[in-house]
């Protein structure tokens, strides 16, 4: 806990962090401080003058609040009219030569501008002179489109790309009115995490190619999920809708603060991860090359697992911990080997020291904590003794055919459980449709071992089975919810100590030996 | 009227020749200088009350004791030689006439304050300033006044000439920081004062190069000699730029505290072609301008400026005759703080243009009594809101002229009322 100090704010006496600037340290207990270009993960640079604050027998009497850090003592002043006018001036000023296009702006239901307008100006426009024209929908690089008349020049996205990336690829060139964000000649976007710029920006002066123009703001529904782009496990918003007639699909994934795990960011690859949560599905059950009903499927691959011969299931490191219970519940009534072979996910060199990963999976460390042996040497050696594999997700082929295994796969029942329509699930005798991440709630473990769970954002128009619940019909005996819970609790001794429900927002630390632990 | 310390070489033919300045006396304070100790000179300065020369008047020996003790980071001196402030042309001639005079100047301050790299930042529009200004530190190397032994007493100095890219706000101290650090010129947010965290984040003391070519005469004359000149709070002498609509325009350097009238009547040789006065601008186009009235009582010094609701400035003195437009002339100074508002604050930035259309407006015959009190609350709306003081710059004296002209104004609004009886012709 960190020390707190005492201080005013409009006369009464409040309790607030040390250590924090007069904005944040009064978000926490619900005092709002109007600002654009103050982030917290960008620092204060003090240039949008909206928080600005009166301090009482204060020297100088009005300051940034951005810049101000709490102390003892500090009598601030927010509801002064001298504060109030300034704001409601500011917002006047910010404004004359904003283009006020909301109709056509995609920022348009969470646009600062329009947030601060209705709460600190609401003032009919005093503007009767030409506007300042600059230029609009610059493709900046990295799907970044970019519109300079709509720009406050808060230099959020500049000092993301000098203090974030490192990248540096933007500054803000030219003087006073004319002063604009420009890209270093011969220069665009370059790199990674570009977007993050489209979420930085407090107005509509960033938008994403991707998203722009797909979905009023206020539509969609904003659910919190964890992406699986990758072992960081970053936290991410769920940005979906049902339109009338239509399925639920996911227009953008945002990242949601997680200082533990990713801060305030996400890479864009996670970002644009949701895509695949939209298109490429299996969307029918197949048994051989013909259409069937799940029912129908999940029955002819539940005989034959019955007659299989050294039954080998494949895990995949992308299923929930739950999930994995399950399997492995199935696997224990079944007799069968359970496989987590999953090199293809891994891309070595990718990782970036920053947010990105070289596994492409998000739960490795749970295969590692239920014991599921991952070895290529284990994978091939049960492959060659069985007659039947069982893939719950599991894209053997996830970095195309494979030579070595094409004769064995081609001499033996495949039954691929899949979120997708693959390769790999066209070449199995009988493929059962899933619910993808999106769509099942669960756990999963990060790379630093630490454990986050998720709910169910997305609900299909025809929701395909959770893999929990296929388990279940094809013989497993681990589908209860309580059930699971219980077998989670024995599995992980910290989780033992606590409730589901009190997993804390910023997820749960196992220690070094709980996450190692092999306790197959 | 007229004194001659620090212009005492400027009419001496070749006197920016290390020859012929030390002939008259150029680096003779050294031996006097290095004898004692640093604490001393400042001493020394604080008793002259020497105030900064840059417009703001501020103590200058109080400015370097406001230098950290003990800190084990170097201490660097800036001299400001950007001025950019319209109606300002007295360090031109310090540059170009005696630079040995400032360079003297600034080994007095480095020693006073424990400096030993110093930076002279010239404005780049001054390049034969910057041409002698730089041959006469090569001279002073040559000689031994710079480098790594200063005039064989032991003590090691650097200066380097940093030349601005032309930008008015590059003559605000922290704006001038970040140009010398490479970066585009916009104000520091402060706390922290340059004093304790100035140039690449060491403490750093920022003077006008009037103020630090005045230590070589404090020095070898002590500070009651200096205080001999000028008024008790504002002592001393400076170097007035006359300019506008006057018989004699010229750069005059005179005590202070002399009444403001009689130095344009019998300095400057009076209004010209026999017209009125209309107004004067007492120190550079940012401070609020005086009508003839209160010109009467105004003298030259920090106080009376102050006290007329003016600033003393840099020392520009503008007068206006009876045919000047005050419109225009508001339009003409607000698109010169427009054009050289950095951009970095949202008052200032959207404020100017905001102002300067208004005026265009109004100038065309479009505008009306409606704008001319918006113009008036923008002043208010803008001003003080801001990192750094660029935009008080221009609202305070456009403050004044819409307050002190306002029937001028007024008459170029459609909607006037008719009784004003004004006809623009």
């Amino acid at each position: 806990m960190a020390e707190m100090v005492k201080l005013f704010v409009n006369g009464q006496e409040v309790e607030v962090e040390s250590g924090k600037n007069l904005i944040d340290a009064f978000e926490v207990i619900g005092i709002e401080i109007p600002h654009f270009c103050y982030h917290p993960a960008l620092g204060s640079d003090g240039n949008c003058r909206m928080c600005l604050v009166g301090i009482e027998d204060g020297r100088p009497p009005l300051v940034p609040a951005c810049k101000t850090p709490v102390s003892e003592g500090l009598k601030v002043q927010l509801d002064t009219e001298k504060i109030k006018k300034i704001q409601h001036d500011v917002m006047e000023l910010e404004l004359i030569n904003h283009p006020i296009d909301c109709p056509v702006c995609d920022q348009a239901g969470e646009c600062k501008l329009q947030d601060y307008y209705m709460s600190y100006d609401h003032q009919a426009s005093r503007m009767r002179v030409p506007q300042v024209v600059k230029e609009k929908k610059m493709d900046l690089g990295c799907g970044v489109i970019h519109d300079q008349e709509r720009c406050v020049l808060c230099a959020r996205c500049v000092r993301f790309t000098r203090l974030i990336t490192k990248t540096g690829e933007l500054g803000i060139i030219n003087r006073s009115d004319d002063a604009r964000v420009a890209l270093f000649p011969g220069r665009s976007l370059d790199n990674r995490y570009a977007l993050n710029i489209v979420d930085l920006c407090p107005v509509g002066a960033m938008t994403s190619k991707d998203f722009r123009f797909k979905q009023r703001a206020w539509f969609l529904k904003r659910d919190k999920g964890i992406c699986h782009g990758c072992s960081m496990g970053c936290n991410i918003f769920i940005d979906h809708n049902r339109e009338k007639y239509k399925d639920d699909l996911i227009y953008r994934f945002r990242p949601r603060l997680n200082p533990e795990v990713n801060g305030y960011f996400i890479c864009d690859e996670g970002r644009l991860g949701y895509h695949r949560e939209n298109e490429g599905r299996l969307i029918s059950a197949r048994i051989g090359t013909e259409e069937s009903s799940a029912d129908q499927a999940l029955q002819t691959a539940r005989r034959r697992m019955e007659g299989a011969d050294k039954l080998l299931i494949l895990l995949s490191p992308n299923c929930s911990l739950e999930q994995m219970l399950a399997i492995q519940a199935l696997a224990a009534t079944t007799g069968a080997t359970v496989s987590g072979f999953s090199d293809g996910s891994i891309k070595n060199g990718d990782a970036d020291g920053y947010l990105i990963q070289d596994d492409k999976s998000a739960n490795r460390a749970g295969l590692a904590l239920l014991g599921v042996n991952t070895s290529p040497e284990f994978f091939e050696s049960a492959l060659q003794r069985t007659d039947t594999l069982v893939s719950f997700n599991n894209d053997l082929f996830i970095t195309g055919p494979n030579q070595a295994w094409a004769k064995k796969l081609g001499e033996i029942q495949i039954i691929a459980i899949s979120t997708h329509d693959t390769l790999f699930s066209r070449q199995a005798g009988i493929a059962i449709p899933t619910a993808s991440y999106t769509e099942y709630a669960g756990s999963v473990i990060n790379k630093d071992g630490i454990l986050q769970t998720f709910g169910q954002a997305v609900c299909k128009n025809s929701a395909p089975l959770d893999m929990i619940r296929i388990a279940g019909l094809l013989g497993g005996t681990l589908t209860d919810p309580e059930a699971l819970m219980q077998a989670m609790k024995r599995k992980i001794p910290a989780f033992a100590a606590i409730e589901t429900d009190q997993i804390p927002e910023k997820g749960l630390k196992l220690s070094h030996n709980e996450a190692a632990h092999v306790t197959a | 009227m007229e004194v001659k310390i620090l212009s005492a070489k400027f009419d001496i033919k070749d006197a920016h020749t290390l020859k012929v300045a030390k002939e008259h006396g150029a680096y003779s304070g050294l031996d006097t200088l290095f004898a004692v100790a640093p604490v001393v000179i400042i001493d020394l300065v604080k008793n002259s009350g020497l105030r900064g020369r840059g417009g703001a008047g501020f103590p200058a020996g109080l400015k370097w004791s406001f230098l950290p003790k003990g800190l084990d980071k170097p201490v660097y001196l800036a001299v400001n030689s950007d001025e950019s402030e319209p109606a300002t042309f007295k360090d031109r001639y310090i540059l170009t006439r005696d630079p040995h005079m400032l360079i003297e100047g600034i080994i007095i301050c480095c020693y006073a304050i424990g400096c030993h790299t110093a930076y002279i930042y010239i404005r780049g529009e001054y390049t034969t300033q910057v041409k002698v200004l730089q041959k006469a530190i090569d001279e002073a190397y040559a000689a031994g006044y710079l480098g790594e032994d200063v005039a064989g007493k032991g003590f090691q100095l650097d200066v380097t000439v940093h030349r601005g890219a032309g930008a008015y706000i590059c003559g605000e101290e922290t704006a001038l920081l970040e140009s010398i650090e490479g970066r585009k010129g916009q104000p520091r947010s402060k706390p922290p004062f340059p004093a304790v965290s100035g140039l690449y984040g060491c403490p750093t003391i920022i003077n006008n190069v009037q103020t630090i070519a005045s230590l070589p005469f404090i020095l070898q004359n002590g500070a009651d000699a200096y205080k001999a000149y000028g008024t008790e709070k504002s002592p001393g002498t400076h170097l007035f730029g006359i300019s506008g609509h006057v018989a004699k325009p010229g750069l005059y350097e005179l005590p202070l505290g002399l009444p403001l009238l009689e130095v344009i009547d019998r300095v400057a040789g009076g209004v010209w072609r026999g017209r009125q006065l209309k107004a004067v601008i007492p120190g550079g186009s940012s401070t609020p301008v005086l009508t003839p009235e209160e010109a009467k009582t105004a003298t030259l010094d920090y106080e009376s400026m102050a006290a007329h609701k003016t600033m003393f400035g840099s020392g520009g003195i503008v007068v206006l005759d009876e045919t000047v437009d005050v419109v225009k002339l508001v339009e003409n100074l607000i698109d010169f703080y427009h054009h050289e508002s950095c951009g970095q604050c949202t008052p200032c930035r959207e404020g100017l243009g905001w102002m300067l259309k208004i005026v265009k407006q109004l100038l065309r015959g479009e505008g009306r009594m409606a704008d001319i009190e918006l113009l008036r609350e923008l002043c208010d709306n803008i001003e003080m809101k801001t990192v750094c003081v660029l935009s008080a710059a221009c609202t305070m004296p456009v403050r004044s002229y819409l307050d002190k002209f306002r029937h001028e104004f007024v008459a170029y609004a459609i909607d006037r009322p008719q009784e004003t009886g004004l006809n623009l012709g």
